[in-house]
């Protein structure tokens, strides 16, 4: 574990130096091509000034909003599924058919239905992450182990209690590589959604930051964004699923 | 004698692609209160079936199966089944807590208000029973298979139904283990007045376990006879009537 970050930290830092000995050689324009102190330069100044903190508050808030709607949504949907055959049937077309449409695919719809702004951005993600979790959540209560349902008619559960004491947390490994899809793919929908539709009082997320500094050709800027939007990206999925995982389904011998 | 569990002309087929195939044929038993039966046969004999349909997980086609002369249908408390799968507990469940999942059904299912401290007691007392109270903290993936039925056969206990209804719980263990485990549960069965039917292929486990053992034939599965087991206990697995009975339950079953 600790050999595979030793690793990333020097392939980025021999990355890092390629880079900016590029950028020194003056091989290209500094307008298009500048150098890792420049970009630096503009990652401190925008958290300085507040400018980036509130992108990313907004950036966050947003996908918190969308990924919390459409996970509850989700669970509602494959518990449905997995109780009513007639539902399972709905659920599953409308899974087959939506799941394969990206959510750019529906954005001039969205904008004419709903305008620009935080509404539109929230269906973007709800859209890109509500029927991949669907199909891991469904896929994990009917691999279930058959004994679990004779052991809660056994000691009498109601569905109720089925749903909680036993198919939610047998299902748990499945929830959670649903939940990494999701953000994985919730993050790339929101920075895309925002570029399109995000301002609203010039606070319109990391996407449209990025966006907004191409506007006023300030590459550092731009490079200053994108930096951001990986380490989010990275943090979550090592650090906050790494230890979700942690402390659940690897604790608990689900997960090899 | 006073029959308990009454089970009167069962039959079960099961539909294949062409036809049906018998599973069970005219089964009919009494199971006395507090006995330790054991239902002996080749795979593919029902056996697993008939205790299927005696948890009520299964329904049989014709045929009653009355307790107390009254008719049961569908699972209940009362007869709780303990499976060879070490599946059966919960992974995310620490082993005190897959005890206690058995004490809080049974409370809910009489009505009765139980704090967490009762009912981490009640668990702690089945979990002592099966000598595993040094292990509460543990998560089943970090037992040994013998554990796990261990467990799992507290976790039965706890649930207190009167009958215990077992296939091959032992199934899945080495021969050492697996002795352990049947010395245990005889302890157990003469400490509590609990009824266990018990399923297994294996002669020397029946003669070792029961007081009558079921003897059963496929195809169809049907009862070739009920016998008595009156070997004393503590029973020796290496004494003369042990093998004189072993014997005499090979042959019939080889028949």
């Amino acid at each position: 574990m600790k050999n595979k970050y030793q690793q990333r930290l020097i392939w980025i830092s021999v990355l890092a130096l390629i880079w900016q000995l590029t950028a020194l050689s003056g091989t290209f324009s500094k307008m298009i091509f500048p150098g890792l102190d420049q970009i630096f330069m503009a990652l401190i100044e925008s958290f300085k000034d507040g400018t980036l903190i509130k992108q990313i508050a907004f950036s966050l808030s947003i996908i918190i909003q969308g990924l919390s709607l459409a996970t509850a949504a989700a669970l509602i949907l494959a518990l449905t599924a997995y109780f009513s055959k007639n539902a399972a049937g709905l659920i599953d077309t409308l899974t087959a058919l939506a799941h394969p449409l990206p959510g750019i695919a529906l954005m001039p719809l969205i904008l004419i239905w709903f305008g620009s702004g935080r509404t539109a951005i929230l269906i973007v993600i709800i859209h890109s992450v509500l029927w991949p979790l669907i199909l891991n959540l469904s896929t994990g209560f009917n691999s279930i182990p058959d004994i679990y349902t004779l052991i809660a008619k056994n000691y009498r559960l109601n569905k109720l209690e089925f749903m909680f004491k036993i198919l939610i947390p047998a299902s748990l490994p499945y929830f959670i590589s649903g939940l990494k899809i999701a953000w994985a793919r919730s993050w790339r929908a929101l920075i895309s959604a925002e570029m399109l539709f995000g301002a609203i009082n010039s606070l319109g997320g990391l996407g449209w930051y990025i966006f907004q500094k191409r506007v006023f050709f300030d590459l550092p800027g731009v490079f200053a964004g994108i930096i951001v939007i990986i380490v989010i990206g990275v943090t979550v999925e090592d650090f906050i699923f790494k230890k979700l995982e942690a402390k659940t389904v690897k604790k608990w011998g689900m997960l090899k | 004698m006073r029959s308990y569990l009454e089970l009167k002309n069962i039959d079960k087929s099961f539909a294949t692609k062409k036809d049906s195939k018998t599973a069970l044929k005219n089964i009919n038993l009494q199971i006395k209160k507090n006995e330790f039966l054991t239902i002996l046969g080749p795979s593919g004999c029902g056996k697993s079936t008939l205790l299927k349909i005696i948890a009520g997980f299964s329904r049989a086609d014709k045929g009653q199966l009355l307790k107390n002369k009254k008719q049961i249908k569908g699972p209940g408390l009362d007869r709780i089944m303990l499976f060879q799968d070490f599946e059966q507990l919960f992974p995310w469940q620490k082993v005190i807590d897959n005890v206690a999942f058995a004490v809080k059904a049974v409370a809910k299912n009489e009505k009765q208000k139980l704090n967490n401290a009762q009912i981490k007691e009640k668990a702690l007392k089945y979990l002592s029973e099966v000598k595993l109270e040094n292990y509460q903290n543990y998560y089943p993936h970090q037992l040994s298979g013998g554990m796990k039925q261990r467990v799992a056969l507290a976790r039965t206990l706890a649930a207190e139904g009167e009958i215990m209804l077992m296939d091959e719980p032992f199934g899945s263990v080495d021969s050492q283990t697996r002795q352990e485990l049947q010395q245990l549960l005889v302890q157990l069965w003469q400490e509590e007045e609990r009824t266990i039917i018990f399923v297994t292929h294996d002669i020397r486990e029946a003669v070792f376990l029961s007081e009558r053992i079921v003897l059963m034939k496929n195809e169809p599965g049907e009862i070739l006879e009920v016998v008595k087991n009156k070997i004393p206990r503590p029973r020796n697995r290496s004494s003369g009537e042990f093998n004189l009975l072993f014997e005499r339950l090979q042959s019939q079953l080889k028949n």
